[in-house]
């Protein structure tokens, strides 16, 4: 019963990992490409 | 004023599935002919719940794009579309990890769980459809055709435990007419269900959010091209 459990979890922690790791590279590359438009010599 | 939705919706759902998962193993008999394993079925159920409803509303929010051709309805439903199948995955896992206990075999190539698994891969496909096509419309307009055609198979699943005889079990729930468990022993079903529903959109809003990060960086970077 515990591995259920266990497995359920896991795999909701997994995506909330990737889910947030998402997020960090979308944020960065926002900042980038803000970057480039508003310095387009750069 | 998202924030603190998503941390409200968040403490919520904490402080309900804790007061449920203490009633699940400290309130409830095992049960008499599989013992203390039937507990999974309290997340096993809510879970798969979760998927098939989050497939077919994805499912309406594709055909809302199809008719519209708002990408807004896109977004959503490749986020509900992602989560739940987060929760199918889920389902998948507790389902074959019960099924060794009980029927002494990690998987069974019946209706409910061959169907199921088919849903699986579609809507697996359904995600990597969406990386694969850069072109925002056409996109929305294959992934809106996948998304039908797997809701109608996650229909097919839903209904197969009714429709064929299934080595998995028949409807245990009172709302399809089971009444294979005590009332008692139903009310957490429902009780990890919210919680669990919670949960998804939460997940639902975050990934929203990052869809509009994705446009936004799309419209930049096409303004960066046009300098």
């Amino acid at each position: 019963m515990l591995l259920g459990l266990g497995a359920a979890w896991l795999i909701m922690f997994i995506y909330v990992i990737l889910i947030t790791l998402r997020e960090r590279k979308l944020r960065k590359e926002l900042d980038r490409v803000r970057r480039m438009v508003e310095h387009p010599q750069k | 004023m998202r924030e603190k939705i998503i941390i409200g919706l968040a403490i919520f759902a904490a402080g309900l599935l804790a007061w449920n998962m203490n009633t699940i193993f400290t309130g409830l008999p095992d049960e008499l002919n599989q013992g203390a394993i039937y507990r999974i079925i309290y997340f096993h159920v809510p879970a798969n719940i979760l998927g098939m409803l989050g497939f077919g509303l994805g499912m309406f929010l594709s055909i809302g794009y199809l008719v519209t051709k708002d990408l807004r309805y896109d977004a959503l439903a490749a986020s509900v579309t992602e989560v739940a199948l987060v929760y199918a995955s889920i389902g998948l896992a507790t389902g074959s990890i019960w099924a060794r206990i009980i029927w002494g075999v990690w998987w069974a190539w019946d209706v409910r769980l061959t169907s199921w698994l088919v849903c699986w891969l579609i809507f697996g496909g359904y995600l990597m459809l969406r990386r694969a096509v850069d072109e925002p419309n056409q996109r929305a307009r294959f992934a809106a055709v996948v998304s039908v055609l797997g809701s109608v198979n996650a229909y097919i699943s839903y209904k197969s435990i009714e429709w064929w005889n299934t080595q998995h079990p028949q409807p245990v729930l009172s709302i399809r007419n089971g009444g294979g468990m005590a009332a008692g022993m139903e009310a957490p079903i429902w009780w990890n269900l919210l919680a669990l529903a919670c949960f998804s959109t939460i997940l639902v809003m975050v990934r929203m959010r990052q869809e509009s990060f994705a446009r936004e960086i799309d419209t930049l970077r096409r303004m960066a091209h046009a300098q």
